[in-house]
């Protein structure tokens, strides 16, 4: 497989949300406007990212038996990190995402590309699947996003897209947890369908 | 198999590391995070008052807004009724004329719990702005008697953001006191703070004329402050209120300036009318003498 394919490969094909159905619980919770649905996706994208690195780094000196509990160190301390960040600078997107950023610690996308991918494969290639799966998910997130907020709020990034009228009485379910379980199904169907 | 000595040295290495990036990262964005949370607590609070500084009395409740000149000209407070789907967090801003200056209710995305698209509406301005230039009692919804007009199909949070901007209104009415001019009881004279925000000496060309002070008493409707001169005859040289909420036409009499400067002859007789809340204010007027009296040079 070439570098190309190990990155792309997450962006569709492997989907993490679409196709092998993990990272759910954000993809579910903040994915209720195109704004959270994306900065979801670059959080989750960055820790994925410094995670499969250093996690492949260090995959030679990593005992088997206590793999878990530091992949998760690793994790979480990168969790910490953004979440520091993003209080001191982003402190709009922050009271956005609220309780979903220290999830990401929980997430098991990131704990699974760290145990199937980055404890076995080179530092380049480990980089190159997080990034195509991260920005799997937050294509994803964006999406999913992007489709709720201009049902259920009748707008697209705060700007009314289907005139005031609709904005006044959208189809407010679609931002609300049911919403996520319909477009994430019919995500899923369509892709099934003409992806596979 | 891995010797278990080797998993727990690198599982400690790991930590130990991970802690030590972890306070460094913390060590930089500390003081950024807390002046931020301060940015935004302000900036909420200015939407609500207009003013040049707002000086922090309840921490994270209640705040008096000031002026450039350093004048109270009213307070800001926080109230966090029980809504529809979670407590509902209200700034409101309340100006010396017990008026409603301005409200803002945290958006989804600061808290709210409200259902998106219904209760949610109450952040929305043809809500918000009903609330400016109202006073406490004018504060419910419409269905209830009060002013306020209610959101279709979202009455609960409606209802809830009236009581909490009421029952703020009402717990925190007393520390809405303007800056005084003393002036008024002590001409030319200046003033020595000797107890915080109590009591004052006041001082003309090096000498003690007197002492002023300030007291709360329990009127009909709430409490009244109000602020009193003396002199080291311990004759009253005035007395004024400073803030009261009592009924229009009845106990707010108190304010009369023809019942207030009877004081300086003695004891006033109670009002016709406003019995309990002259008489409350008359009683305290005689302890807070008896309690100060010491301090008359």
């Amino acid at each position: 497989m070439n570098k190309w394919q190990i990155f792309t490969r997450g962006l569709v094909k492997e989907n993490a949300v679409l196709i092998l159905m993990i990272g759910l619980c954000p993809a579910l919770a903040t994915s209720g406007t195109v704004r959270d649905g994306f900065g979801m996706g670059l959080a989750a994208t960055f820790v994925l990212l410094f995670s499969n690195i250093i996690i492949s780094i260090m995959r030679k000196r990593i005992p088997h038996e206590v793999r878990i509990p530091i992949f998760i160190l690793i994790i979480s301390t990168f969790v910490t990190i953004i979440d520091y960040f993003m209080q001191a600078y982003q402190p709009d997107l922050y009271r956005a995402l609220g309780v979903f950023v220290p999830l990401i610690v929980v997430n098991c996308m990131i704990l699974g590309r760290a145990e199937a991918y980055a404890s076995k494969n080179s530092v380049i290639n480990s980089a190159l699947d997080g990034l195509g799966v991260g920005l799997g998910f937050t294509l994803t997130l964006t999406v999913i996003g992007a489709i709720r907020e201009m049902l259920g709020s009748g707008t697209l990034l705060g700007v009314a897209v289907f005139g005031e009228a609709f904005k006044q009485s959208p189809v407010i379910f679609m931002i609300l947890p049911p919403g996520a379980f319909l477009v994430i199904g019919v995500l899923k169907a369509l892709i099934n369908k003409y992806v596979k | 198999m891995t010797s278990p000595r080797q998993m727990v040295v690198t599982l400690l290495t790991v930590a130990i590391v991970c802690s030590i990036i972890l306070s460094f990262v913390y060590s930089f964005t500390s003081p950024r995070i807390i002046e931020t949370q301060k940015r935004m607590t302000l900036d909420g609070l200015k939407q609500v008052i207009e003013a040049h500084e707002f000086v922090e009395v309840i921490p994270d409740t209640l705040w008096n807004a000031v002026d450039s000149l350093g004048n109270t000209i009213g307070i800001v407070f926080r109230v966090f009724p029980q809504g529809y789907g979670g407590l509902i967090p209200i700034t409101v801003g309340f100006n010396l004329e017990e008026k409603i200056t301005g409200i803002r209710i945290a958006s989804a995305a600061e808290g709210l719990k409200e259902t998106p698209g219904l209760g949610v509406k109450i952040t929305e301005p043809d809500f918000v702005q009903q609330f400016i230039g109202k006073r406490g009692s004018q504060i419910s919804i419409t269905k209830d008697g009060g002013e306020i007009d209610a959101i279709t199909a979202a009455t609960i949070s409606s209802r809830a953001v009236c009581s909490g901007i009421r029952k703020g209104i009402e717990t925190y009415l007393c520390y809405l006191t303007p800056s005084y001019d003393k002036n008024l009881l002590f001409p030319d004279a200046e003033f020595i703070e000797v107890i915080k925000d109590t009591l004052w000496y006041a001082v003309r060309d090096n000498d003690t004329i007197g002492i002023v002070f300030t007291a709360i008493t329990q009127g009909y409707i709430d409490c009244i402050t109000f602020i009193v001169g003396v002199n080291n005859g311990a004759t009253i040289t005035g007395v004024d209120i400073l803030s009261s909420n009592e009924t229009e036409g009845y106990g707010a009499l108190i304010r009369n300036r023809e019942f207030l400067d009877q004081f300086r002859q003695g004891t006033p007789e109670a009002i016709t009318g406003a019995t309990i809340s002259s008489q409350a204010l008359i009683n305290a007027v005689t302890d807070g003498l008896t309690r100060f009296k010491e301090y008359l040079k």
